[in-house]
């Protein structure tokens, strides 16, 4: 009995220092500063699309009005927006303006605490805004980086923040980051979950079952940019990349820790997400997906990849 | 993972009182205090639940008993099934109350949705085709949303497109305030708005060389007239379509 005790008592301890280890042990804050660029650019971009017809999306009336979208949304106090208060067009502006500028300095660096905090209110803002009416996948993405990107030191690195600190003669390394880390792990987790219920709703469909899934999607006129539809004639080639993506979806969230697995793991996400982008015309989405992906680089990659032009364009400002 | 495997190994060949001592050891390298850690720890559980929960709710859907007999009438003709919130149906009981604990953090972090990219199956694109008349009934505008000439950039187009396409899950009214929104834009009096399903095509009439944007793959769904001032119901003509890439 004392045996059995002990034996539980070890596995636990080693469980929680197993968990310490991957959530609480610090690390460069690199891949997180670098999703931020990422992240920021997909967030100013999608925010400043808006600007091309502002009033009609997000304004009081529009395509859908307030009323209507808070009677679908019913009316939950937690399902909250900005743009459910705002009722002048000039008011609309200068939060538009001011939410542009928000993301146009979390992609620089500027305040980038601050940004990272007031840029997830404002996409949260807008999402709900549109949800339903005009969102899509991109919006779920971006609110989840705006998310994960407030609870760590995002501006550490690639930042105008790091520039304004080393015009300063503040030359001290960055210091490996805890919260960084816990930053990173939970956008990991989130894709996971994201790709593992994407694999269980596609294994309902039958023409994923059926492995023709990747011709209706290619063949959809609205959504096509660049033709694929010389797939006519390649069934098997259809039906291998409707049944890998279906598997690489489901098996992601397990397939994508083990470090031997992970590079082929992620490459088919490269694929899968950049086939999206050029032949779906939904470059925002695939791009953003691409960029959850690199959470999973490790910050000595970043650094070897990123640095180098980091450190030409900080020598540029910094003199 | 090796640095996992190594201490499990380590641990095996000690002493079962050891693991404290290894255990206080490992964590001097974590920086926070432990009772931090623990109530992160918490948190992050509730988090990760909470994002878990809410897509999985979303793709259960409630299920007849097995060998369940569908109601008929006198003659043995099949009833309609009961409403799906009836006692006959099983409802998936722990999804359904998890996602109801934590609805409000789901709602509040943008977090309360599904991930069905393109499924259960990819279907054919919703489009918004419009008229705008004047007092006279002569027309001011015309138009088409998705439309690649008229909306840019891409993005831009692609808002448009879950405007359209979005108008099967949110009803007949969503028509009638599209048809309104673009009388007031075009300062007309009255206007027509047609939702449309453009079909897709099988491979084998691709190879026939019948192009993606055939006239006869457009299949007016519903037609729906306003008036200033008025409120005409639409005809809706089929159930509405599954939206590809908007997901729950």
């Amino acid at each position: 009995m004392k045996r059995i005790v002990a034996d539980i008592r070890s596995y636990l301890a080693e469980a929680w220092q197993a968990w310490n280890l991957f959530w609480f042990s610090p690390t460069d804050p690199a891949t997180l500063c670098f999703l931020r660029v990422l992240a920021g650019a997909m967030l100013f971009y999608t925010h400043l699309v808006w600007s091309l017809d502002l009033q009609a999306f997000i304004g009081q009336k529009g395509w859908l009005p307030v009323d209507f979208i808070r009677g679908i949304q019913g009316h939950q106090w937690s399902v909250w927006s900005i743009f459910f208060y705002i009722e002048e067009p000039w008011q609309l502006w200068c939060v538009h303006i001011f939410s542009v500028l928000v993301f146009l300095f979390l992609m620089l660096g500027l305040f980038s605490r601050t940004s990272a905090i007031f840029g997830f209110l404002l996409a949260v803002s807008y999402a709900h805004r549109v949800s339903p009416g005009a969102y899509f996948g991109l919006d779920k993405i971006n609110c989840m980086f705006a998310l994960y990107l407030m609870l760590g030191p995002c501006g550490a690195r690639y930042s105008l923040d790091r520039i304004w600190r080393l015009r300063r003669g503040d030359t001290s390394p960055v210091a490996p980051s805890t919260s960084a880390n816990l930053a990173i792990r939970l956008i990991q987790l989130h894709l996971c979950i994201i790709y593992l219920f994407s694999g269980l709703a596609k294994l309902l469909g039958e023409n994923w079952q059926a492995g023709s899934a990747v011709w209706w999607a290619v063949a959809n006129y609205e959504y096509q940019s660049l033709s694929a539809t010389w797939l006519a004639s390649w069934p098997v080639l259809v039906g291998l990349a409707t049944h890998i993506t279906v598997f690489w979806e489901l098996f992601y969230c397990c397939l994508v820790w083990n470090r031997h697995l992970r590079p082929i793991v992620l490459w088919i996400a490269v694929v899968v997400h950049l086939g999206i982008a050029m032949f779906m015309g939904m470059i925002t989405f695939g791009l953003a997906m691409l960029f959850a992906n690199l959470s999973f680089l490790q910050p000595a990659t970043v650094r070897r990849w990123v640095d180098p032009l980091a450190d030409r364009i900080a020598l540029k400002l910094t003199g | 993972m090796a640095k996992n495997n190594q201490s499990r190994q380590g641990q095996a060949d000690s002493d079962p009182a050891e693991p404290k001592k290894k255990s206080s050891r490992s964590s001097s390298g974590v920086p926070w205090h432990p009772v931090w850690r623990w109530l992160i720890s918490l948190l992050l559980i509730l988090h990760l639940t909470a994002v878990f929960v809410a897509p999985w709710d979303l793709s259960t859907d409630p299920a007849l008993p097995p060998g369940y007999v569908p109601p008929a009438d006198a003659q043995g003709k099949p009833l309609p099934l009961p409403p799906r919130d009836s006692t006959v149906w099983q409802q998936p009981v722990v999804p359904r109350k998890l996602r109801e604990f934590f609805r409000h953090y789901l709602n509040l972090a943008y977090l309360n949705h599904g991930y069905q990219f393109f499924a259960p199956d990819p279907a054919g694109s919703n489009l918004i085709r419009y008229h705008v008349y004047d007092s006279g009934g002569a027309e001011i505008a015309a138009g088409q949303f998705p439309d690649l000439d008229d909306q840019w950039p891409r993005l831009f187009y692609h808002r448009h497109m879950m405007l359209a396409a979005q108008t099967g899950d949110m009803g007949e009214e969503s028509g009638r305030l599209y048809a309104r929104h673009l009388m007031e834009r075009h300062g007309g009096q009255s206007s027509r708005v047609e939702w449309v399903l453009h079909r897709l095509l099988s491979p084998q009439q691709v190879i026939d060389e019948t192009p993606l944007d055939a006239e006869s793959t457009y299949v007016v769904l519903a037609e729906i007239r306003e008036t200033a001032g008025s409120t005409a119901n639409p005809s809706v003509g089929e159930l509405p379509v599954a939206i590809p890439g908007a997901g729950r």
